[in-house]
């Protein structure tokens, strides 16, 4: 009792050796000190104050009785006064409770602990004595708070939740008084669940979809001002230096800190995939939750929750292969900030690159973005660099192991890049630099005024990725371009031409759109002059032509008004047609233009019947109008189901499909020849189809869809045709 | 430069090689023919069909086709399969086929397909003027007697291999 001896040391001291004299002289008798005893001990109400007596002359009494031995007594009867006494706590802590349970007031809890705080000061034993002191103590706590109802945690958590705000002067008293009353031994985790709760109001406040600025670091900063002060009150209050406060609190404030983290990292977990959506922007998110999970581990979760969140937000049919892939290089990004060595990205990429190589579209998204076509995948600040793995350099003096929860599987591929990454979602090169011609073909085609450079500096990049030998087809191909240049020049030197065709080799482009399309009337002559020119020039080559390629500018003469336009030339022949007769059917028109079918003639007619050059007549028939007719002139509504191929090569989806087909000649012919075989032997003898390259799962795929169209049976093990 | 005769091989297989590519292309209806094994292009089997409106409408006859060595400068073999035996005044009962184009007329701008056409249409103009079978010669003109003998001969091919 640090008070009473600093306090009351010296008089102590007299005291006792006044008792000491008078007991010599036994002029205090038992009796007289058992009265005097208990009446300074017994506990009254507030308001009534003991009797005023001689501080010392209690003392006395009091060691008198310790004397006789008695003090068992002593103390038996101040507990029995004590619990004649309860009833004023007990009636205060009811009305008190019941009138902040009507008004949630925090400031009712802490009128009440104030008045306990007196009842305690009123009714500590005076004088006092150690057995005693603690006696008491323990006998308030325990009748305190057996009053105190169950409704009083939540109370006295709301009364901390407002001391926080407060001034830390205030706050000393008030936790004195909790400490005097045993409330912050009871309600220790009490306390620190209020922290907790302060953190994850906190967060739930200033963090969610707030990506752009380093919300850890304001978190801790609020951490330091506002709850660190505060917590000294209850967990310092021993400490005499700022020192050992600092280091009597520390423990504590690194238990919240690491509440800070988690809660902060949860919720970054939970927003990971917007955060990723959100990338470059959400930048500072991401470091934040690089920080938080150095200190907290949360990596399973992250990989988890982000899987989930993929699963269902992004590997669905639903969503744009484009988007599946920039979401890909983003989480790419993103994961290489958060982890560096890449191991969370190699766990959350894993279903996405299985689902990419699912999608028929995707190696085109992907080298539509290399070549720079509406695509932002590909990073030009990146360096291309040529497309390969790197061995792991175990003589790195910076080399570091894999992280802990690397799998087996797990390769560090620390120096790819993003295109690296993409074109590794497949096994081989080749399916690009196949996908690469196609789209280089479409490109090529589409340019007319004869400027290839961009396609050149692209071809020139992807060379350092791709090699030059794979490329090679691509250089020929721009080589024709040019070269197509060149022929024009020298044939329209020899005679002019009004058409200047783009001349390929067919060995080295793609498969383009076939047509049965024939130019008739002027083109055809147009075209037949300068075949003939053509052959004159390189007698050792020949010209197939693909006529529905292209573009016309014509200027149509009509009796009173000239239609000056840009047109294909499927409606350009149509148009020519109509000037040799007024009125065609569309079964006139098919035939005349080689067999066409009817669809692509009306698409055709459905042009002029826009410009207002034809009308259709009904029964299929259509005429030329020579006087412009205002009347017949209807926007006609172009049927959606026509729609515009504007792809002139062919895909190699196709291509593949196309290549089917002629296996299934050869499988046709084998099992109509040497009759059921099984699947191994069909697929022995495709070898004798040219350039067959399937496996035997694909085959069996194959002639399972093959059963389903009721072509072949499966019977005995043994395929065999179905007639 | 001297021709070896695996450069030989090697080029008649690849002949073999492309027009099994025509042949599976062009598709027409009722003929058809394939390698027996992917091992060896030199042996093949067909299978014809009796054109419509023909005696032979509706059946079917496989061919046994041998290809020699120095293809296409001499012509392949051809027989009807012993499993198939067919009645008609050109082929014999062993099932040699009387065709000028396999013997004296053979060119070397023949290929299978255009002597599988060939057969075909054999089967429904034979030439009477030099028959192997003389019985089936001389039944031709009544088509009535000539399909009950054709049937007595004919045996449905079952897919066996």
């Amino acid at each position: 009792m640090a008070n009473f001896d600093e306090i009351f040391g010296e008089q102590w001291k007299r005291s006792v050796e006044k008792i000491c004299g008078a007991s010599e002289s036994s002029s205090l008798g038992f009796s007289q000190a058992w009265e005097i005893a208990t009446s300074a001990l017994k506990p009254r109400p507030l308001n009534e104050h003991p009797p005023p007596r001689d501080q010392a002359l209690v003392l006395a009494a009091v060691q008198r009785i310790h004397k006789a031995k008695m003090t068992p007594f002593l103390i038996d009867s101040f507990l029995g006064d004590l619990r004649k006494c309860e009833h004023f706590i007990e009636s205060e802590i009811n009305e008190s409770m019941g009138r902040y349970d009507a008004s949630q007031d925090p400031n009712e809890v802490a009128q009440l602990i104030d008045r306990l705080a007196q009842w305690y000061k009123h009714w500590v034993p005076n004088p006092n004595s150690q057995s005693l002191y603690k006696t008491f103590q323990l006998a308030f706590q325990t009748h305190l708070f057996s009053f105190l109802p169950l409704s009083f945690p939540d109370a006295f958590k709301a009364l901390l939740v407002e001391t926080i705000g407060q001034p830390v002067e205030s706050n000393v008293i008030v936790f004195q008084r909790f400490e005097v009353l045993g409330f912050l031994d009871r309600y220790e985790s009490l306390l620190a669940s209020v922290v907790y709760q302060q953190i994850e109001l906190r967060v739930a406040e200033t963090c969610p979809k707030e990506w752009t600025s380093r919300k850890l670091a304001d978190l801790r900063t609020w951490l330091k001002e506002k709850i660190v002060p505060w917590l000294a009150a209850p967990y310092a209050r021993g400490a005499r230096t700022v020192e050992d406060a600092r280091a009597m609190v520390s423990g504590i404030i690194s238990r919240f800190d690491f509440h800070v983290c988690r809660t902060l990292c949860d919720l970054r977990i939970k927003e990971i995939f917007d955060i990723i959506v959100d990338y470059p922007d959400s930048m500072d998110a991401l470091i934040d939750l690089k920080e938080c999970l150095t200190r907290v581990d949360q990596r399973p979760q992250l990989v988890t929750a982000l899987r989930k969140a993929n699963h269902k937000r992004l590997l669905h049919p639903g969503a744009d292969t484009k988007d599946i892939l920039s979401q890909y290089v983003s989480t790419i990004k993103c994961l290489r900030i958060v982890d560096p060595p890449g191991v969370l990205l190699y766990k959350v990429a894993d279903p996405i690159r299985r689902y990419l190589r699912e999608r028929p579209d995707t190696i085109r998204s992907i080298v539509s973005s290399l070549v720079g076509e509406g695509g932002d995948l590909i990073d030009e600040s990146e360096q291309p660099g040529p497309v390969q793995t790197v061995a792991e350099d175990f003589s790195d003096p910076n080399w570091e192991p894999e992280p802990i929860d690397a799998g087996p599987e797990f390769r560090t591929s620390r120096p790819s890049d993003v295109i690296t990454t993409l074109v590794s979602i497949y096994d081989s090169k080749d399916l690009f630099v196949k996908e690469l011609q196609v789209l280089l073909a479409q490109r090529l085609l589409a340019i007319t005024d004869g400027n290839f450079e961009k396609e050149r500096r692209n071809i020139e990049i992807l060379k350092l990725r791709f090699g030059e030998a794979a490329l090679q087809v691509c250089e020929v191909m721009l080589k024709d371009m040019t070269d197509s240049k060149r022929i024009d020049h020298h044939i329209q030197a020899q005679g002019q031409s009004i058409m200047h065709p783009t001349v390929i080799s067919r060995h080295f482009w793609p498969p383009l759109q076939g047509s049965r399309l024939r130019m008739p009337g002027q083109f055809r002559e147009i075209q037949e002059n300068y075949g003939r020119g053509f052959s004159a020039f390189k007698p050792d080559k020949r010209l197939r032509w693909l006529p529905h390629l292209g573009e016309v500018h014509l200027d149509v003469e009509l009796s009173d008004r000239t239609v000056s336009v840009e047109v294909s030339p499927l409606e350009a022949a149509i148009i020519e047609l109509f000037s040799s007769k007024p009125v065609w059917s569309m079964d006139e028109i098919s035939v005349k233009l080689g067999q066409l079918d009817h669809v692509t003639v009306q698409k055709g007619l459905l042009t002029w019947i826009e410009h207002g050059v034809v009308s259709d007549q009904g029964d299929n028939t259509f005429r030329l109008l020579e006087q412009a007719s205002t009347s017949d002139v209807r926007p006609a509504a172009r049927p959606m189901d026509i729609i515009e191929d504007t792809s002139p090569v062919v895909t190699t989806e196709q291509q593949q499909a196309d290549q089917m087909r002629i296996y299934w000649q050869f499988i046709q012919g084998m099992l109509t020849n040497i009759g059921p075989m099984p699947i191994e032997r069909i697929q022995g003898m495709l070898r004798l189809a040219p350039g067959y390259d399937r496996t035997v799962e694909q085959l069996g795929g194959f002639l399972e869809a093959a059963r389903r169209e009721g072509l072949v049976l499966f019977m005995g093990g043994m395929w065999q045709l179905n007639r | 430069m001297p021709v070896t005769s695996s450069d030989v091989g090697a080029s008649v297989t690849k002949r073999l090689g492309s027009e099994l590519m025509t042949l599976m292309m062009a598709s027409s209806p009722g003929i058809s023919a394939f390698p027996k094994t992917d091992a060896n292009l030199f042996e093949w089997i067909g299978t014809i069909e009796g054109a419509p409106s023909t005696v032979y409408e509706g059946l079917s006859f496989k061919l046994n086709i041998t290809f020699p060595p120095n293809y296409p400068y001499v012509a392949p073999v051809i027989k009807f399969d012993p499993i198939s035996p067919c009645y008609h005044p050109n082929v014999d009962l062993q099932g040699n086929i009387c065709l000028d184009i396999l013997q004296d007329k053979w060119s070397a701008i023949y290929n299978v397909h255009t002597i599988l056409l060939s057969l075909q249409s054999l089967l429904g103009e034979p030439n009477n003027a030099s028959p192997l079978n003389a019985d089936a010669a001389n039944l031709w003109d009544s088509p009535e007697e000539f399909k009950v003998q054709l049937m007595r001969h004919y045996r449905p091919l079952k897919d066996s291999a």
